[in-house]
């Protein structure tokens, strides 16, 4: 019961600030499928990074998860502008835009790893080791009964995460930035009107969004996968627009979307060995997260209220 | 050097603008390819050659026995066939504002119900197998896209949403039956699939060439012709355009825009299932479990590439199948990775999707030309640009 717990959390909270990466620039107007490429992309930077410095600062070094994070979430921002140059620049098809950069980014990342590995040791292998995170529990927490294993064996970066999406919360819903931000998205000639830059803002939410999509990324990494190599894209990215469309564009909302994937996943692998089922089951049980999205979506999407904007090159000669 | 830029700002606001556009974003791409083979160290000319050799487009230095430049050529037939139809998938559907990002799942599902329906049972003949592969194909793929339709219409789900789910449950479902059932304990693939029921011919013999003789690509090229024929000349074929364009529009002027929806929609994945059986028991006879195809993804930028048109986008499936199929070969005579490929269809969808901004610069340009040239336009010239835009 509390591995159910622990490791929905952890599977919840990157999956969370991936979620909000594409909440940020969706409220901008810009619609964002790119999250999937963004989260790889960004993976790769930071692991490219804690590969470099590891010989230097010393194997099982944890200060080079934190370079990692900061590195991954760099990382994303800089990828997210080809996300922001097409969409805001270019004025493409944001939904085609979101599938190149998905493309793109797989293609990119599988090239440059084997290049990375063979300058770096020689061989052309198609992943970076990473070294083991280190896990805690939080005291007293931790002996909660029924939700302790909440606290128990967390990754340093959940708190992290958690920290963050407070942060990002407040920008979002109570300062002027975040109110541009969201007016860009329902009609951006008002913010044109009122003395605002549309395109800045929005290049600004699509760069926010590329590196959140970026951390994310790195945490799966480090916690799930426990390297990085192509597995990195097993649609994580496409999990978190679910979620924020089932949180309805909405920061609240779209974190209980993602706990309750958290724990869908978790849950259904417990039940899985509880049961000692033979380990092709698994299948079906990690399947469970996307049938259950879809069946929510039936009852919930009636009263969605997404970004009007959202998707529409933004054009100030238009009214 | 202005006098250039007015020939190509001509070229893509005229008639032709949008294979101008495609023409375009193959040039650039070739650009970007070379920089960045000359940027690892190689040799760019020899290795777009080795993507022509690869698919039996030029002669190779040396071939194996019993298999030729033919042999490679078919091959790489047998590939676009597949390649052709997922890209008529996605314009169909595409051509109605919708975007089907679940050829992948849709292809994975057809390809997989045609193998353990027909392509397991030995009783079948050739002439019963076969046509049973597509039916089986169609409706299969029809009814996920029809699925999707519903949940679009009635439920107000997005089609991005409902397809990708789609396909991470098709994936994981389909994966979980192959490893429980149909599984070939030597590959890890599921078992292959009666040569009755294939629908490409392997081992022909041509002039002393082994060959594969792809019936899909047939198939294929009628397709293109239906759908075409369909966006042309039927009232259908306009209502799915006109919803595409302004989906308001059409419903204040009669058009049922739900059914609309349904149909256009279900023959997406009608023909995303055709490509499906095309792949799966065409180009390859045996399945990878929980591994959706690729080339539900390549297909976009194919349509794309084609800017939505049926016919275009024949002449756009050769050019990225080229690049796809040939990627072994470039490989392995290279020595450059395979995914290179992936990376170079990718470039050639990020210069496709400016195509609006390229086609909206040379408007611009055209504009500030005639300015400078003279203050006022002539009426009459005018006149004569609009009617060319329209």
């Amino acid at each position: 019961m509390n591995k159910v717990f622990t490791d929905g959390l952890s599977f919840a909270l990157p999956l969370l600030i991936m979620a909000i990466g594409a909440l940020y620039s969706e409220k901008s107007g810009v619609t964002n499928l790119a999250v999937e490429g963004f989260q790889g992309v960004g993976a790769f930077f930071g692991a490219l990074a804690a590969t470099l410095l590891s010989p230097v600062m010393g194997n099982g070094n944890q200060l080079i998860i934190y370079i990692a994070i900061i590195a991954a979430a760099l990382g994303g921002a800089l990828f997210s502008c080809v996300h922001g140059l097409l969409c805001i620049r270019f004025r493409a098809n944001q939904v085609i835009s979101g599938v190149v950069i998905n493309i793109l980014s797989v293609a990119l990342t599988a090239f440059f790893t084997s290049a990375a590995n063979q300058a770096i040791s020689g061989s052309a292998s198609n992943k970076f080791v990473l070294d083991v995170s280190t896990r805690f529990s939080v005291p007293l927490l931790c002996g909660i009964p029924w939700i302790g294993g909440l606290f128990t064996n967390m990754y340093p970066f959940e708190i992290i995460i958690m920290v963050l999406v407070i942060v990002l919360w407040y920008l979002m819903n109570k300062t002027t930035f975040g109110m541009r931000l969201r007016a860009c998205g329902e009609n951006p000639q008002a913010v044109d009107a009122a003395g605002g830059n549309v395109t800045g803002i929005r290049w600004k939410a699509v760069m926010i969004s590329g590196a959140l999509s970026g951390i994310g990324g790195i945490c799966f990494a480090y916690s799930l996968i426990g390297n990085f190599s192509p597995s990195i894209y097993q649609g994580f990215g496409y999990l978190a627009i679910a979620a924020m469309i089932f949180g309805n564009w909405k920061i609240g909302p779209t974190t209980l979307a993602c706990l309750m994937f958290g724990l869908a996943k978790s849950g259904g692998l417990q039940l899985c060995i509880a049961a000692q089922l033979p380990s092709i089951y698994t299948d079906l049980f990690l399947m469970l997260p996307y049938v259950l999205t879809l069946l929510l979506l039936v009852f919930f999407s009636k009263k969605n209220h997404p970004p009007k904007a959202a998707g529409e090159p933004w054009d100030k000669s238009k009214r | 050097m202005r006098k250039k830029d007015l020939f190509l700002a001509r070229r893509l606001t005229g008639r032709y603008a949008s294979l101008w556009v495609s023409v375009l974003a193959i040039l650039l791409m070739l650009v970007t390819a070379s920089i960045l083979l000359l940027l690892i160290g190689k040799d760019p000319l020899a290795a777009f050659r080795s993507f022509l050799q690869g698919c039996g487009m030029i002669p190779k230095a040396k071939y194996g026995g019993g298999s030729g430049q033919l042999t490679d050529l078919m091959d790489f037939l047998n590939y676009l066939a597949p390649m052709i139809l997922a890209s008529l998938a996605f314009i169909t559907a595409f051509r109605a504002g919708l975007f089907n990002i679940g050829i992948s799942g849709q292809m994975l599902l057809a390809g997989f119900t045609a193998t353990v329906i027909v392509g397991y049972n030995k009783a079948l003949s050739a002439a019963v197998a076969k046509p049973l592969v597509l039916l089986i194909g169609l409706a299969v793929g029809g009814l996920t896209g029809v699925l999707i339709g519903f949940l679009k219409y009635r439920f107000n789900i997005h089609e991005v949403v409902s397809t990708i789910m789609l396909n991470y449950i098709i994936s994981y479902l389909t994966g979980f039956l192959i490893n429980s059932n149909y599984v070939d304990m030597m590959t890890r693939n599921s078992k292959v699939c009666t040569p009755e029921a294939r629908l490409t011919l392997t081992n022909v013999m041509i002039g002393g060439l082994k060959c594969k003789i792809p019936l899909s690509l047939v198939l294929a090229i009628l397709i293109a012709l239906l759908v075409s024929f369909l966006f042309r000349k039927t009232v259908l074929g306009f209502e799915i355009k006109a919803v595409g364009m302004n989906r308001r529009c059409s419903e204040y002027t009669g058009i049922r825009v739900s059914r609309t929806i349904l149909l256009s929609m279900g023959f997406s994945g009608a023909i995303a299932g055709l490509a499906g059986v095309a792949y799966y028991m065409g180009y390859t006879n045996s399945i990878i479990p929980k591994a959706l195809p690729g080339m539900g993804y390549d297909s976009i930028s194919v349509a794309l590439l084609g800017s939505g048109a049926p016919i275009g986008s024949i002449f756009a499936a050769v050019i990225v199948s080229l690049f796809q199929q040939g990627a072994n070969y470039m490989s392995s005579s290279i020595g450059v990775a395979k995914e290179i490929a992936s990376l170079i269809t990718g470039i050639l969808l990020l210069f496709a999707a400016c195509g609006n901004y390229m086609k909206y610069l040379a408007e611009r340009r055209i504009q500030q030309a005639a300015d400078t040239m003279q203050p006022s336009p002539a009426p009459g010239e005018q006149e004569d640009k609009e009617v060319k835009a329209l």
